[in-house]
């Protein structure tokens, strides 16, 4: 009995155990390795051990680089939140059948093709666009808005490539808040605002700090998007690793800037444990 | 029950892989994203028999990624540049091929042959040139553009759209200063640097995707793009117009080269043979007008082809051209200024 | 509690339209006559007729749908398997390995396809629909055994042990009482590995091979010269597809709650 006991926790344990070594470890090591080479002209490596590489990201080009897709990230992030809360607490309000369908209805545009997406809203923001039209045309403005080939256009793409990963787990975290806890808040007297600063944000928390962790690094990354609706005129860190491994030949130093913001985002994770947090509401439609 | 499944799926991959090792002709080939109109390719399927799988690449750096990390003999016909060839064959990265196998070859244009990457075209040969020009919407802007400089015009802001390569433009900025396109000097490409900061302000967007949509969604008026985009652009609008700097256009030249270790080579010999092919070389040349090398080939495109300057390039402007060369280090130089400058 | 109604509503309806307005656009221009996405010139079949004779591109949505399939059955099944396990046992370097199945979520997606093509250049394997299907595991196990763990933990830990006293086995147990109860966390981390499958371009990038080309590759490689209306027609087809399979699959939900009220 105890050897088939054995026997049913290896093989429950060894899927896991053989993915993440193979899948995920041994690549990261390679990663994490190649960090440390030195890069020849030809796009090879050599093989010693240098922390230069790591030194040189601290040059003024590199830090505005960083600078520079953390404020786009941060500002996604920020946007991702002002439109999932209402959002998703309007979602709340309504009967279990009604939540369920608008929730299917958020994943469906992101069951096509993303690229695809990015030249559906060229169409609309460019400046004889569908939106610069009807403005134009209504007598709104007179002169087109340059909504996209600038930031602007890079934050639109972002928040809406990424806006369901907050909805999604801040939905599950709402969902999860006591109805009677809600009422006894209003029965006590406590306002909308109140409410939502005493009761929601807290209990939402986790949801929030996931969904703000499953947009942030993502929007740190996604090159295609600052190419397409930004007009390819500013990096971010995801075109600069691009560039390192692909035009640049330097696999090195993209190694070593993939392995900083590894870091970095692991220090946000551990210091958000540290204050008690919890790392598992990410999912749940 | 689920393990019972579980234990299909696997027979099912290892069919799956059964399958694919059967013993039908096969091609595998690495191409620039759309260079080659699918119909062609299907023509040779049903001509030879040989099933070709078509897989692309976006730059020659990705393709030596690719190239120099999969395993030998993934891969049975790529398409590199000039440069990249240099550089691949000092990687031993590519297969000499037998020009007895290749009896197309004499359709070549032969000043397309014998140039400096590849000497005695033992790895490599010339499918297609390309350079880049300057396309203007002649509607919106009435100058005569005949430099580099006359971009910094202050008149052009926020109008110019340029291709998302760092090498093109950086040379671009060296030879509107005077400089090698391909100089690693640095005092020259701090000139280089200040040149394209001025610039800035004019600058629309970059993209190496489609530029020559900015120019017929009049979304931009001035262009530097490869000239196939530019000839496409002008056939759309005809008030787009091309123009040739005084100081010279950038060159490219793709070519076929074999893979080191390629398993099917007698496939790849015909596929290039048949691309070789005066008419099949039509059929490509009239999809994306680049400069045809394909001497054959010239006498039988239309004159939709020939009579645009920025389809069939004069020889005139080729001669006054520069290629990219493969300058090692100096990349390094490069790539920084690029991120300096965006 | 009162809510605002009309706040609510109007608040559901503007997002909808943020989320919808691009595909209505992609829609709109697969019925455009003109070659180039730019302005919306006459109506026309005509892409839908050529979409069919593309041999590539349907080739590529084939080769796309299995591995999302497959890469969807099998990270679902593992995930579960695992999510179950890690909560369930003890084991050296159980915490590291908690760890480091985070890291797929948090990574630049290019760093993982590069280290997973150098991987399989190390293992010697030839890149193909397998080494394809394999790294689209890689990255949609750790959203499944995410999005599991969130139900598990508000499981309810005496349902097991009442399951064993009555004198079910382990596995017994597990597949009927565990993995019922854990049925909407383990639907919807399928859900999310469907879509990051359906869509991934930079990891399949790298590790795709010559004969598993998918169709968001296929996209991006034409790019270059401008997306033709085909692809947009191909997309609205899918959607279509897409929304009939999710009314279906509404409806039944649905009445599984009524049924759920009703009781």
């Amino acid at each position: 009995m105890a050897s088939k006991k054995r026997i049913i926790k290896v093989v429950f344990l060894l899927p896991v155990i053989v993915y993440s070594i193979f899948l995920i470890f041994l690549p990261l090591l390679y990663i994490f390795t190649i960090s440390f080479y030195k890069s020849d002209s030809y796009g090879g490596m050599i093989h010693t051990i240098t922390f230069e590489n790591y030194w040189e990201l601290f040059d003024a080009v590199y830090v505005k680089i960083f600078l520079q897709s953390f404020i786009i990230a941060i500002i996604t992030t920020i946007i991702c939140v002002l439109i999932a809360y209402p959002f998703v607490l309007a979602v709340s309000h309504k009967k279990k059948q009604t939540q369920q369908v608008l929730m299917t209805m958020v994943m469906v545009p992101f069951l096509t093709n993303s690229l695809i997406r990015m030249y559906g809203w060229i169409v609309l923001l460019r400046k004889s666009g569908i939106i610069n039209s009807l403005l134009t045309g209504l007598s709104i403005i007179d002169e087109p808005l340059p909504l996209m080939y600038n930031n602007l256009g890079i934050v639109i793409g972002m928040v809406y490539t990424l806006l369901p990963f907050m909805i999604l787990p801040l939905y599950s975290s709402v969902s999860t808040i006591e109805n009677s806890l809600l009422e006894a808040s209003s029965d006590l007297g406590a306002n909308k605002i109140k409410t939502f600063f005493h009761i929601i944000l807290p209990q939402t928390f986790p949801g929030l700090f996931n969904g703000a962790l499953m947009v942030f690094t993502p929007a740190l990354g996604y090159f295609f998007i600052v190419d397409i609706l930004g007009g390819g005129k500013i990096m971010i860190l995801g075109n600069l690793i691009k560039n390192q491994f692909l035009t640049a030949r330097n696999w090195p130093l993209g190694a070593a800037i993939s392995v900083t913001i590894l870091l970095i985002i692991t220090i946000v994770i551990l210091v958000y444990r540290k204050l008690g947090g919890k790392m598992d509401d990410l999912g749940g439609v | 029950m689920k393990k019972g499944l579980l234990f299909f799926l696997i027979l099912f991959l290892c069919l799956g892989c059964d399958k694919e090792a059967s013993t039908q002709k096969k091609l595998n080939v690495l191409n620039w994203s759309s260079y080659i109109p699918t119909e062609v390719i299907m023509d040779f399927e049903k001509q030879t028999g040989i099933s070709v799988n078509y897989s692309t690449y976006s730059s020659n750096e990705e393709l030596l990624a690719k190239i120099s990390n999969v395993k030998k003999g993934t891969y049975d016909l790529i398409f590199p540049s000039d440069y990249m060839i240099e550089i691949m064959i000092g990687k031993n990265l590519l297969e000499k091929m037998d020009q007895s196998k290749l009896h197309n070859m004499k359709n070549l244009n032969t000043s397309y042959l014998g140039l400096k990457y590849d000497p005695q075209n033992n790895y490599s040969l010339p499918f297609i040139a390309a350079t880049t020009l300057i396309a203007v919407n002649t509607e919106k802007i009435h100058d005569n553009i005949t430099s580099y400089n006359d971009l910094l015009n202050p008149k052009y802001y926020n109008d110019i759209v340029l291709i998302d390569d760092q090498r093109i433009i950086i040379g671009m900025a060296l030879l509107a200063n005077g400089y090698d396109m391909n100089s690693t000097n640095e005092e020259e490409l701090k000139v280089a640097k200040n040149w394209l900061l001025k610039l800035k302000p004019n600058i629309k967007a970059y993209d190496s995707d489609s530029p020559k949509n900015f120019l017929i969604s009049k979304e931009a008026s001035i262009a530097v793009l490869w000239n196939a985009e530019g000839a496409l652009a002008m056939q759309e609008n005809p008030m787009i117009k091309s123009f040739f700097p005084k100081e010279g256009i950038a060159l490219s030249i793709d070519n076929f080269a074999i893979p080191i270790g390629a398993k099917n080579l007698d496939a790849a010999y015909s596929f290039i043979n048949y691309i070789l092919n005066p008419e099949v070389m039509k059929a490509i040349i009239e999809s994306y007008p680049y400069k045809n090398v394909n001497w054959l080939t010239d006498h039988i495109l239309d004159a939709k082809y020939l009579t645009n300057p920025a389809s069939n390039i004069s020889n005139q402007a080729f001669q006054s051209g520069h290629f990219v060369n493969n300058i090692g280090a100096g990349i390094k130089l490069y790539d920084k200024l690029w991120i300096e400058i965006k | 509690m009162k809510h605002n109604k009309k706040l609510d509503n109007f608040c559901l309806i503007l997002v909808m339209i943020f989320l919808f307005l691009p595909i209505f656009v992609l829609i709109l221009f697969s019925f455009n006559t003109s070659r180039l996405n730019i302005v919306f010139e006459g109506f026309t079949f005509h892409w839908y007729k050529d979409l069919f004779s593309n041999r590539m591109l349907l080739d590529s949505l084939g080769n796309t749908l299995i591995v999302a399939v497959i890469s969807t059955l099998i990270s679902t099944i593992v995930g579960t398997i695992s999510a179950y396990a890690l909560k369930k046992y003890d084991f050296p370097f159980k915490n590291f390995i908690n760890e480091l199945l985070y890291i797929p979520v948090v990574i630049p997606e290019i760093v993982l396809g590069i280290s997973l093509l150098c991987i399989y250049t190390v293992l010697k394997f030839e890149l193909g629909m397998m080494t394809l299907i394999l790294s689209h595991i890689s990255f949609s196990i750790p959203f499944v055994i995410i999005s599991v763990r969130s139900v598990l933990e508000q499981m309810d830990p005496n349902l097991e042990q009442a399951a064993s006293d009555l004198g079910a086995s382990k596995l017994k147990t597990f597949f009927y009482i565990v993995i019922p109860s854990l049925m909407p966390g383990i639907f919807s981390g399928a859900q999310l590995a469907f879509t990051l499958s359906l869509d991934d371009v930079v990891i399949s990038y790298f590790t795709a091979g010559p004969d598993s080309n998918t169709l968001p590759l296929q996209i991006y490689s034409m790019i270059k010269t401008g997306v033709t209306p085909d692809v947009n027609a191909l997309i609205t087809i899918m959607l279509l597809i897409i929304f009939l399979v999710l009314c279906v699959s509404m409806v039944i939900n649905i009445r599984n709650l009524n049924k759920g009220e009703l009781k």
